[in-house]
C-alpha cells in the first residue's frame, strides 16, 4: 500500500445516519479535509453537525444507525475495519476538543494521568516522554505552574483552564485530525476569544487538520478555510470560506451570515434567517424534494 | 474543622449508644418472663426466687438497676451473664471475632460478586444479557438470607455434602488460639489447615448473608455505571481509544461507586443483623448465635452487652463508610 502525496486527511462519502424510527439525521453527507486544513461545519441547532463529528470518531449514540456511506482517514476506509482496529486507528489519528470543559474531565481523577494515560496506554509512549509532552503542551496553552495543575483535580480549576487542558490533551499525541465541537460555546465571551486564538495558533504550528463545528459565522471567518453548511442533516453548500462570505450560493447561508455580525459586513444590518425560508427548506427536506438543491439558490 | 467533625461524631455516637442502652434495658425488663425462675429447678420456692433476684439486683426499680449497670459500664464492667456465669464483656468480645470474620467475608463476597455482575451488566447494556442479569439479581434479592441458608444446607450439606454445615472449624484441628480471629491468626501463624477449615465452614453462612446484598449492589451499581457512561469524560476516553471495559473500570467505576457506597453501608448493617439467624442455622459460634441463647434464657446482662456491641459496631461501620466516601471523592478531601 502506497500513500499518495496529496491524500485527504478525512473524507466522508455519502454518509447516512438514521434513527430506528426512520428519522434521517444525516443525508448523503460528503466532505473532505486536506492535511492542515480547517473546515467549519455550520448550521442551526439540530442540523447534525455534532453527529458528523461523532460518526468520524466512532461515538455515535447507540440509538443512531450508521446506515450507509463511508469515512476514510488518510485513505483508509473505517467501514472496512473491525471495531477494535477502527477504534485504535481513530484514536491514533484523531482527537476531540469537546464542547463543555466542565463535564469532559473525570472529576475523581487528577489532571496529569488524564492527559498522559492515552499517550502511555494507547500510543505506547514511555511514561517519561508522555509526562514531558504533557508539561510542554500545558505550558504552550499558557497554564502557569503546569506541575501543580497536573496534580490537581478538575474541580480546582476554572472552565477556561479546563478547556485549555483539553486542548493540550487533544494536541498531545500530534493527531492528523482534530474534531472541535463548539469548543467555546460553554465559556465566557472573553475566554472564548483566547481559546479560539489558541486553537488557531496550535493548528497552524502543528498543521493538524481541524473539523470545526460551530454556528457562529464570526468564528467561521476567523478560523476556517472551507465551510460546509448543513441543514436538517443535508449539505446545503460546500465552499471556500471567502466564497461563502462574498458570494454564498444559498439564501440560507446568506441568512446565516447576515444573522452574525462579521468583520467585513459593515453596512449589513443584523437580520436573522427568514422564517419562511427555513419553513420552505423544512418542507423540501420532508418531501425529499429535488428542488431542495435548487430551492434556496439565487 | 476536622477536629470539630470528630468531636461532633463522638458526641452523637455516645448519645446513640446511651439511647440504645436505655431502650434495651427497659424493654428486656418489661417483657414477660423471669430470668431467675428459669434458672432454678422446678419446685423452687418463691423465697428462693426472691433471694436470687436480690443477688442479681432485680428486686430494685428499673431506674436504680440502670444507674448501677451504667456505673459498672463506665468502669468497664458490663455485668455477669446469668446463665454462663462469666463476665459479659469477656463472653461478648470472645464471640465478636467470629461474627466479624463472617460478616466481613460476606461483605467481600457481596462486593466481588455484585461488582462483577454490575460491570458485566453495564458492559452488555441494552442487550439480552443485561435483562437476564437484572432478572437473576431480582430473583436472588427476593429470597432472604436465612432461606438461602436453608437452600445451601439442603444442596451442599445434604444432597451433595461437600461443605461443613455446622460450627466454625473442624473440632479435630489442634490449635491454641490467642485471638478468636481464626482466619487472621491461621494466616499469620502459617497454619493453612486452620484457614481452610474455617473458610469451608464459613462459606455457606457467608454466601447466605452475601447473596441478597450482592444482588442489590449489582442492580444499583449497574444503574449508576450506566449513568456515568453517558458522561462526556467517558465519551472522551472512548475517543482516546480505550475499550469499553477499560472505560468502565478506569473512568466510570469510581464515580459510580460513590452513590452506591452509601447504600452498601446501610445494607451491611442489615447483613450483620442477619448473622443472628444465619449463625443459628449453621451452629456458628458467633455473637448472633449467642444472642439467641441469651434471649431464650432471658439472660438480661448478656442481651444488653450483645445489643450494645452491635450498636457500637453499626456506628463504626457508618464511620468507615463516611471515611471511604471522602477518600473516593476528591471534592470532599480538600474541604
Ligand atoms: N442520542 C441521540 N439519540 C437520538 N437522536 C439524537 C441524539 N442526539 C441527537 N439526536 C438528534 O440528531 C439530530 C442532530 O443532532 P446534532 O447533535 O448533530 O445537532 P447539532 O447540529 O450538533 O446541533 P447543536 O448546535 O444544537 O449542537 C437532532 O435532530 C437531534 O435531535
Ligand atoms: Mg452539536
Amino acid at each position: 500500500m502506497t500513500t499518495q502525496p496529496h491524500e485527504n486527511t478525512l473524507e466522508i462519502r455519502q454518509l447516512n445516519a438514521t434513527l430506528p424510527n426512520g428519522m434521517r439525521l444525516l443525508r448523503d453527507v460528503s466532505l473532505t479535509l486536506e492535511p492542515g486544513e480547517v473546515r467549519a461545519l455550520v448550521g442551526e441547532s439540530g442540523a447534525g453537525k455534532s453527529m458528523i463529528g461523532r460518526a468520524v470518531l466512532g461515538i455515535l449514540p447507540s440509538a443512531v444507525v450508521h446506515s450507509s456511506g463511508d469515512i476514510l482517514l488518510e485513505g483508509q476506509s473505517l467501514n472496512a475495519m473491525r471495531p477494535k482496529t477502527r477504534r485504535s486507528i481513530v484514536a491514533k489519528m484523531s482527537a476531540l476538543i469537546p464542547q463543555d470543559p466542565l463535564t469532559a474531565l473525570n472529576p475523581v481523577r487528577k489532571i496529569g494521568p488524564q492527559i498522559t494515560d492515552p499517550l502511555v496506554r494507547i500510543h505506547r509512549w514511555s511514561r517519561d516522554r508522555a509526562l514531558k509532552r504533557a508539561l510542554e503542551l500545558l505550558e504552550r496553552v499558557h497554564i502557569r505552574n503546569p506541575e501543580r495543575v497536573m496534580n490537581s483535580y478538575p474541580h480546582e480549576l476554572s472552565g477556561g483552564m479546563r478547556q485549555r487542558i483539553l486542548i493540550a490533551a487533544a494536541f498531545a499525541p500530534s493527531p492528523r485530525l482534530i474534531v472541535a465541537d463548539e469548543p467555546t460555546t460553554a465559556l465566557d465571551v472573553t475566554v472564548q476569544k483566547q481559546i479560539l486564538k489558541l486553537i488557531r495558533e496550535l493548528q497552524r504550528e502543528t498543521g493538524t487538520a481541524v473539523l470545526f463545528v460551530t454556528h457562529d459565522m464570526g468564528v467561521v471567518a476567523k478560523i476556517s478555510q472551507k465551510v460546509t453548511v448543513l441543514f436538517a442533516g443535508r449539505v446545503l453548500e460546500d465552499a471556500p470560506t471567502e466564497a461563502i462570505f462574498n458570494d454564498a450560493a444559498h439564501l440560507y447561508t446568506r441568512g446565516l451570515i447576515a444573522a452574525t455580525p462579521t468583520p467585513n459586513a459593515t453596512a449589513e444590518p443584523f437580520r436573522p434567517v427568514p422564517q419562511d425560508l427555513i419553513a420552505q427548506l423544512q418542507r423540501d427536506t420532508q418531501a425529499e424534494d429535488v428542488r431542495f438543491y435548487q430551492g434556496g439558490r439565487k | 474543622m476536622l477536629l470539630k467533625n470528630v468531636l461532633v461524631r463522638l458526641i452523637t455516637t455516645a448519645i446513640t449508644l446511651f439511647g440504645v442502652a436505655v431502650v434495651v434495658f427497659v424493654l428486656v425488663r418489661v417483657a414477660p418472663g423471669n430470668p431467675i425462675a428459669m434458672m432454678l429447678p422446678p419446685g423452687a420456692t418463691p423465697e428462693d426466687i426472691a433471694n436470687l433476684s436480690a443477688l442479681y439486683g432485680f428486686d430494685k426499680s428499673i431506674f436504680e438497676q440502670f444507674v448501677i449497670w451504667l456505673g459498672g459500664v463506665l468502669r468497664g464492667d458490663f455485668g455477669t451473664s446469668i446463665t454462663l456465669r462469666q463476665p459479659v464483656a469477656e463472653l461478648v468480645l470472645g464471640r465478636l471475632p467470629a461474627t466479624l470474620e463472617l460478616s466481613t467475608m460476606a461483605l467481600f463476597i457481596a462486593l466481588g460478586l455484585g461488582g462483577t455482575v454490575a460491570v458485566i451488566g453495564a458492559r452488555k447494556r441494552d442487550t439480552a444479557t443485561e435483562v437476564g442479569l437484572d432478572l437473576t439479581s431480582g430473583a436472588v434479592l427476593s429470597i432472604p438470607d436465612f432461606l438461602w441458608g436453608l437452600i445451601f444446607v439442603l444442596l451442599f450439606g445434604v444432597l451433595w455434602p461437600i461443605l461443613s454445615i455446622s460450627g466454625r472449624i473442624d473440632p479435630r484441628i489442634e490449635f491454641d488460639f490467642t485471638t478468636n480471629f481464626y482466619i487472621f491468626e491461621g494466616l499469620i501463624r502459617g497454619r493453612f489447615d486452620v484457614v481452610m477449615s474455617t473458610l469451608s465452614h464459613m462459606l455457606m453462612p457467608a454466601m447466605s448473608l452475601a447473596l441478597p446484598l450482592a444482588a442489590m449492589i449489582a442492580q444499583l451499581l449497574k444503574q449508576n455505571l450506566k449513568e456515568v457512561l453517558n458522561q462526556d469524560y467517558t465519551t472522551l476516553a472512548r475517543v482516546r481509544g480505550f475499550s469499553e471495559t477499560s472505560v468502565i473500570l478506569r473512568e466510570a467505576l469510581r464515580n459510580a461507586a460513590l452513590p452506591t457506597l452509601a447504600l452498601v453501608g446501610v445494607q451491611f448493617t442489615f447483613l450483620i443483623g442477619g448473622t443472628v439467624i444465619v449463625e443459628r442455622l449453621f451452629a456458628f459460634e458467633g455473637l448472633g448465635n449467642m444472642a439467641i441463647d441469651a434471649v431464650i434464657n432471658r439472660d438480661l446482662p448478656l442481651i444488653q452487652g450483645i445489643v450494645l456491641l452491635f450498636a457500637a459496631l453499626f456506628t463504626v461501620i457508618n464511620l468507615l463508610v463516611d471515611l471511604s466516601y471522602t477518600l473516593l471523592n476528591p471534592r470532599l478531601r480538600h474541604g
